[in-house]
C-alpha cells in the first residue's frame, strides 16, 4: 500500500486553527432574541425554526482559501456560543471570569458583556429553559443534589446520532419537499411541525449558498491558478448541496459537515455524532475511486480537513459544568469497523483512512472509536493499536460482543443493535432513530453510602441531607448496613425519576428542534418533534458513580469491622467524621489490609457488582416521560473530581473531597496492583447489561509498551481478550509521566499534547491544575 | 506437595510469547553478582521490610517478642533469624511494610492463580516458570508443568540449566519454550561471577540442542557491563552454541538497571556502585554483530 502523507495544506490549517484565540460570542444570541421578539405569540416550534433560519441567513461567516471543507457557526474558530433559550444566567454571573477561570477559558469583548446585559438578559429573564425549570421544580432538584446531579437543566439535549445516510440521500431540499408533501395531508396538530421543518430547510439552503458566494469572492482574489481551482470546487460543492444531494465524495463530506454545523446552531448541545461514517461515505468514495476522480491521498486530505473542522466547534459550559466536562468536549464521535446488518465483519478503506487521519493529526476531535468483535481482522485491530501508540488516546475501543446483546436485552431491535454507534464520549446509541437522553442524571452511590453510615448527616457540613435509616453504630450485622443503604438508594432514586420527568417536560415545552427532528427516524413520518417523543427509541440514561469506591468501602467495613473485628464501629464512624485526623493507623489499615476492586478478588468485586445490579434492576422498572426505558451507564467524564469533592472521607481510606475513581468501571487509581489483566478480569464481573448507556474503562500505558511490532502484537492480543471478556469499552492513554510534567511547566511548548481525560481527549495544557496532577498520578503500567 | 513461591506476576510480556503469568520459584544454585531477583537466590523464607510503605507506627516493635524487630536511629531493622511469630507481626502491620519474601503454595493454589488469566492465554500466551532457578524445586515445577499441559496452557521456563540432566529430561516433555542462560563461556569467569563452573551447563546445553525440542530453545545472555557484555564472551558463546546446532536461536538481553533497587531489601551490596544505564540501540546492534561473527544465524535483540 502506498505511503500516505499529511499535506502542506492540512499542516497549515491545523497550525492556524490552534493559534486562533477563543472568544465567547453573543452574535447568535442577539439574532435569536430579535427573532423571538418579532414573533411573540407564535408557537414555540415556529419561533425556534425562525430563529435558526435567521441565524443561518445572518450570522457572519468566514473561511480560509485553503479549506476543502467549509462552514462554522461563528466566523471565528472555537468560539463559545451564548445560547439564551436554554439558559444564560450563568453567563451573566461568569462573563467577566471567562478569561481567567480555572477550566476552559474564553476571551471576551467588554462591549459584548454590556450588550448581553442590556438586550439579551432582560428579555430571557423568566423565559429560558433554566429559569422555567427553577420556577417549576428547582427546589426539589436542589434537595437531592448531594446525591443526584440532574443534567440538561440549562442546555438542549445532545448526545444524538442523526440519520446521516438519510441526510446524504435527501439534502435540505429533499427534506423540505418531504415536509411540504406532509403538510398537504397531515392533521392540524402536526402542521406547525412540518411548517417549522420547511422553514429551517430554507435556512439551511441559504446558509450553504452563502458559503458558495463567500468562496467565489475568495476565488476572485486568488492569483494562483491551482489554488483558485480548489476554491472554485469548494464553492461549487456548496452551491450543489444547497440544490441537491451530494454526488461526489468531496460533496458528501461537505454535506456531513453542514449537517453538524446546523445541528449545533439549532441546539448548542453537547455532542451530535456522525456514527458509522465509514459506512455512510463508502459508496461515494468507491464510485469516485472507480471513476478515477479521486485517489486515496485526495480522500485522506479531504478527511483530514473534516477532522480539523470537528475541532473548530467547542462547547462553552459554566464553570461548574466545565469541571464535570473539562476540555470543552463536544463529542463528534465516529465509529469505525464493527459488523454489518448480517453480523459479518465490517471494515472498508475509509476505516483505515480515518485511523491514518488520526495518526497524522492527533487532535481531540473527532472522538474516534473502533468497534471490535471476535471476527475483527488483524489488519484493522493492529492499525488501531498503532494509532493508539501515537499517543492521542484514540481510538477508543467498543466491544460488539458486550454491546449488541445488552442493547437487545434492553428492547432494541436486532438490526438497530447491530448498527449501534457512539455519541459524546462513550454513550451507546442506535443510529438515526434515538433520543437517548444519555446524561439524564448522575447518581452518587458513595454519597448514598455516606447517608447509610451517618444516618443521613453530611460528613462535610454536618447538615441533614438524607433520611435517617440508621447509622453505622446501629447495625448489628453487615446485612443491616446493606439494608439501610438499599433504602437510601430507593429514596433518592424515586425523587430522581420525578425530577427527570420535569426536565423532559420543560424541554418539550421550550426546545422543540425541527431541524434535528428531520434527521431522527419516525419524527418526520409521524410529525412529532424529537423532544416530544417522536424518535423510534426514547431512552434515559443514569450514571452510577462510582462502583469502584463503593466496592472498596464496603469491603473495608465488612472485613475490618464485621469479619475480623479489628475495628470498632464507633471508631470508624468517628474517623470518617474527622477525615481520619488522628486515625492514621486506621486509615493505613483501610488502604492496605483490605483487597481492592481491580485486582481480580472475587468477594471485593462482588461488593460493587451487587449494588450496580440492584440499582439497574430497580431503575429498569421505571418508564420515562417519552414512554421509553431508563437504563444505566458507568462513566463520569471528569465528574469524578467534583463528585468526589462532595463526598466525605470513605471507609476505603480515601480522604474527604478527594476525587473518586476515574472512568466509570476503572479501579481507584493506584489501587490496582495486580496488573492490567487483573483489572480487565475485575471489570468483566460487571454484567454487560449494566452499561447499555455506556461504560468507561481507562488504562494508561507508557509508550515503551508499543515501541515495536512485538508490543503491538501483544497489545492486539490483550484487546482480543478484552472482547472475550465482554467488557463494553476500553481506552488507553499512552504518555510518559515526564512528558506530562514538562507540559505542565511549559504549556506553550506542548499546545498540541492531548490526553484522554475520561471519555474524550482534551488538550493537556488546557486542563485545570488539579486535573493535570490527577492525570499524572494515574496508574501507569511501566514495562521496562 | 508444596513449593516455595516468591512471586506470581500476571501480564508478563517479556518472558515468552503473548501475555503470560510468570511463577517465580525460590532458590538458586548460582549466585550471579548481578542477579535481578536476589531475593530468589536463598531457598529459605525470610521477612522483608519495605521502608517506603512504613508509617512508623511502631506496632511491629510492640508485637516483637524475640528482638526480631528493632528500631535503631529511628529506623526499623529486621533480624530474619530471630524466633519471631512473623505471621502475627505481619498481620498487625497496617501498611503492609513487613512481608515474607515468599510463601509455601500447593500446586493447586498456584494453578488457581494461573487460571485467572486463562482468557489471555487463548490468544498465544501462557505460563512461564522463573526464579531463582525453577528447577531447584524440580518436583514442584514438574507437577505444575504437567498440570498446565493437561489444561492446554502453553508453558515456558527460564533456567540456568545448572541441574542434573535427568531432571531436564523429566520436565522437557512438558515444555513448549525453553529460555536457557549461557552467561559466560570462560569457565574461570563463570566461577568468578556466578559462583559455579559452567561445565554442567554446557552438558545440558548440548543435550538440549541435540534433542527434538531444539527449536523450542532460546539461549540467552544478559548483558552485564564488563562481565558478560564483552566481545570475547559474546563471540565465544556464539561460536560454541552454533557449533552444536547451527540453527540455534540466541537472545541478547539488555542490562536491567532496575535490579539494583532490590538489593537494599535484603541488606546486600550490588555489583555496581554506579548503576550503569541501559545499552543503546547501537550498542545492542554491535552485540548482535559479535554473536553473528561467532556464527549464530538467529540473533534476537529487542528493538
Amino acid at each position: 500500500m502506498e505511503e500516505l502523507y499529511q499535506t502542506e495544506r492540512v499542516t497549515y490549517l491545523k497550525d492556524k486553527m490552534l493559534s486562533e484565540p477563543r472568544y465567547a460570542s453573543i452574535e447568535q444570541a442577539l439574532i435569536i432574541t430579535d427573532t423571538y421578539k418579532k414573533n411573540e405569540g407564535q408557537p414555540k416550534i415556529i419561533q425556534r425554526a425562525k430563529s435558526l433560519k435567521a441565524a443561518l441567513e445572518q450570522i457572519a461567516i468566514s473561511a480560509e482559501p485553503e479549506e476543502l471543507i467549509v462552514g462554522n457557526r461563528t466566523a471565528g474558530v472555537r468560539y463559545g456560543v451564548v445560547f439564551p433559550e436554554s439558559g444564560s444566567t450563568w453567563v451573566d454571573k461568569e462573563f467577566e471570569t471567562l478569561p481567567t477561570r480555572p477550566q476552559d477559558r474564553f476571551n471576551v469583548h467588554q462591549e459584548d458583556i454590556d450588550t448581553f446585559r442590556q438586550v439579551i438578559k432582560p428579555y430571557w429573564k423568566g423565559k429560558s429553559l433554566e429559569d422555567i425549570l427553577v420556577q417549576r421544580y428547582g427546589k426539589k432538584i436542589d434537595e437531592i443534589a448531594k446525591v443526584v446531579k440532574i443534567n440538561q437543566k440549562d442546555h438542549a439535549q445532545g448526545h444524538i446520532c442523526p440519520n446521516c445516510e438519510k441526510w446524504l440521500e435527501t439534502g435540505p431540499k429533499g427534506l423540505q419537499e418531504e415536509a411540504e408533501a406532509k403538510l398537504k395531508t397531515c392533521s392540524e396538530e402536526h402542521k406547525d411541525f412540518y411548517k417549522s421543518v420547511r422553514i429551517v430547510m430554507e435556512g439551511a439552503e441559504d446558509f450553504m449558498m452563502r458559503y458558495h458566494d463567500f468562496m467565489m469572492n475568495l476565488a476572485e482574489k486568488e492569483m494562483d491558478e491551482d489554488k483558485k481551482k480548489d476554491i472554485l470546487t469548494v464553492a461549487e460543492n456548496c452551491r450543489n448541496l444547497s440544490e441537491r444531494p451530494p454526488k461526489t465524495f468531496h460533496e458528501a463530506v461537505q454535506s456531513v459537515w453542514f449537517l453538524f454545523v446546523i445541528l449545533q446552531m439549532e441546539s448548542n448541545a453537547s455532542s451530535f455524532s456522525p456514527g458509522r461514517l465509514d459506512q455512510h461515505l463508502i459508496s461515494f468514495y468507491t464510485k469516485d475511486i472507480e471513476e478515477g476522480k479521486l485517489t486515496r491521498q485526495d480522500a485522506l486530505e479531504i478527511i483530514e480537513c473534516l477532522w480539523l473542522k470537528f475541532n473548530e466547534i467547542v462547547y462553552m459550559r459554566n464553570s461548574h459544568g466545565a469541571k464535570y466536562f473539562a476540555g470543552f468536549p463536544i463529542g463528534f464521535n465516529i465509529a469505525a469497523g464493527g459488523q454489518d446488518e448480517n453480523g459479518n465483519d465490517y471494515v472498508n478503506d475509509l476505516s483505515f483512512l480515518f485511523l491514518q487521519a488520526q495518526k497524522h493529526l492527533g487532535l481531540p476531535q473527532p472522538n474516534l472509536s473502533v468497534r471490535l468483535h471476535e471476527r475483527t481482522g488483524d489488519a484493522l485491530l493492529k492499525e488501531a493499536v498503532r494509532t493508539v501508540a501515537k499517543g492521542s488516546g484514540m481510538p477508543q475501543f467498543f466491544n460488539d460482543k458486550a454491546v449488541i446483546p445488552s442493547m437487545e436485552e434492553l428492547g432494541i431491535e436486532e438490526k438497530d443493535a447491530l448498527n449501534y454507534a457512539i455519541v459524546g464520549c462513550v454513550e451507546l446509541t442506535t443510529q438515526g432513530n434515538n433520543l437517548g437522553w444519555s446524561d439524564s442524571a448522575m447518581f452518587n452511590l458513595n454519597k448514598a453510602l455516606e447517608a447509610a453510615l451517618t444516618g443521613g448527616i453530611c460528613l462535610l457540613t454536618g447538615e441533614r441531607f438524607a433520611p435517617d435509616y440508621g447509622n453505622l453504630e446501629d447495625y448489628e450485622t453487615f446485612e443491616d448496613l446493606e439494608e439501610a443503604f438499599r433504602r437510601q438508594i430507593d429514596y433518592f432514586m424515586d425523587k430522581m425519576i420525578l425530577a427527570c420527568e420535569e426536565v423532559e417536560k420543560v424541554h418539550i415545552d421550550l426546545l422543540p428542534s425541527p431541524f434535528l427532528s428531520s434527521v431522527v427516524d419516525n419524527c418526520m413520518e409521524d410529525g412529532i418533534d424529537v423532544t416530544a417523543g417522536g424518535a423510534k427509541y426514547n431512552l434515559s440514561g443514569i450514571q452510577m458513580i462510582q462502583v469502584a469506591n463503593l466496592a472498596d468501602s464496603l469491603a473495608a467495613i465488612k472485613q475490618l469491622i464485621f469479619d475480623e473485628g479489628k475495628v470498632e464501629k464507633g471508631e470508624m464512624l468517628d474517623a470518617l467524621k474527622h477525615d481520619f485526623e488522628g486515625y492514621e493507623f486506621l486509615r493505613t489499615m483501610c488502604l492496605n489490609k483490605v483487597p481492592k476492586y481491580g485486582n481480580d478478588v472475587d468477594w471485593v468485586d462482588a461488593m460493587g457488582t451487587k449494588w450496580a445490579e440492584y440499582f439497574k434492576n430497580r431503575l429498569r422498572t421505571f418508564t420515562n416521560y417519552r414512554g421509553g426505558p431508563y437504563h444505566t451507564g458507568m462513566y463520569t467524564v471528569s465528574a469524578h473530581v467534583p463528585m468526589g469533592e462532595n463526598v466525605g472521607a470513605t471507609p476505603d481510606g480515601r480522604h474527604a473531597k478527594e476525587p473518586l475513581a476515574d472512568g466509570g468501571m476503572s479501579p481507584v487509581y493506584g489501587r490496582d496492583v495486580k496488573g492490567p489483566t487483573a483489572v480487565l478480569k475485575s471489570v468483566s464481573k460487571l454484567d454487560k447489561n449494566l452499561t447499555t448507556n455506556g461504560g468507561l474503562l481507562n488504562m494508561k500505558f507508557l509508550p515503551e509498551f508499543f515501541k515495536n511490532e512485538a508490543g503491538i502484537d501483544k497489545f492486539a492480543k490483550f484487546l482480543r481478550s478484552f472482547v472475550d471478556l465482554e467488557i463494553p469499552h476500553i481506552q488507553f492513554n499512552v504518555v510518559r509521566k515526564e512528558d506530562l510534567i514538562a507540559a505542565k511547566k511549559n504549556p506553550e511548548q506542548y499546545r498540541g499534547l492531548t490526553v484522554r481525560v475520561a471519555g474524550y481527549t482534551a488538550y493537556f495544557t488546557e486542563l485545570a491544575d488539579e486535573l493535570q496532577n490527577e492525570i499524572i498520578a494515574r496508574t501507569s503500567y511501566g514495562d521496562i | 506437595m508444596k513449593g516455595q513461591v516468591f512471586d506470581i506476576r500476571r501480564f508478563s510480556t517479556h518472558d515468552g510469547d503473548g501475555i503470560r503469568t510468570t511463577v517465580f520459584l525460590k532458590g538458586c544454585p548460582l549466585s550471579c553478582v548481578w542477579c535481578q531477583n536476589p531475593e530468589g537466590i536463598s531457598a529459605k523464607k525470610r521477612p522483608l521490610y519495605f521502608e517506603n510503605r512504613c508509617i512508623h507506627c511502631g506496632t511491629c516493635v510492640k508485637k516483637s517478642r524475640a528482638e526480631g524487630v528493632k528500631i535503631e536511629n529511628g529506623k526499623i531493622h529486621l533480624n530474619p533469624k530471630a524466633a519471631e511469630d512473623w505471621a502475627e507481626i505481619i498481620d498487625w502491620c497496617p501498611a503492609g511494610a513487613i512481608e515474607m519474601d515468599s510463601r509455601e503454595m500447593t500446586v493447586g493454589e498456584v494453578m488457581e492463580e494461573i487460571r485467572k488469566d486463562e482468557v489471555f492465554y487463548r490468544h498465544g500466551g501462557g505460563v512461564t516458570l522463573s526464579g531463582g532457578e525453577p528447577l531447584f524445586q524440580w518436583e514442584f515445577a514438574l507437577e505444575l508443568l504437567k498440570q498446565c499441559r493437561e489444561e492446554g496452557i502453553h508453558t515456558a521456563i527460564e533456567t540456568s540449566l545448572y541441574v542434573r540432566q535427568e531432571i531436564l529430561e523429566a520436565v522437557l516433555p512438558y515444555l513448549d519454550r525453553i529460555f536457557a542462560d549461557f552467561k559466560l563461556e570462560n569457565d574461570g569467569l563463570h566461577k568468578k561471577y556466578t559462583g559455579v563452573s559452567n561445565e554442567r551447563i554446557r552438558r545440558n546445553l548440548k543435550f538440549l540442542l541435540k534433542s527434538e525440542k531444539k527449536d523450542a530453545v532460546i539461549i540467552r545472555t544478559p548483558m552485564i557491563p564488563g562481565m558478560t557484555a564483552t566481545k570475547e564472551n559474546i563471540e565465544a558463546v556464539g561460536r560454541w552454541i552454533s557449533g552444536i546446532y547451527p540453527e540455534v536461536s540466541y537472545e541478547i538481553l539488555n542490562y536491567n538497571p532496575l535490579a539494583e533497587s532490590k538489593y537494599h531489601l535484603i541488606d546486600q551490596e550490588y555489583c555496581f556502585e554506579d548503576n550503569p544505564k541501559l545499552y543503546t540501540k547501537e550498542q545492542m546492534a554491535e552485540f548482535r554483530s559479535w554473536a553473528e561473527q561467532g556464527g549464530v544465524k538467529h540473533v534476537i535483540i529487542e528493538s
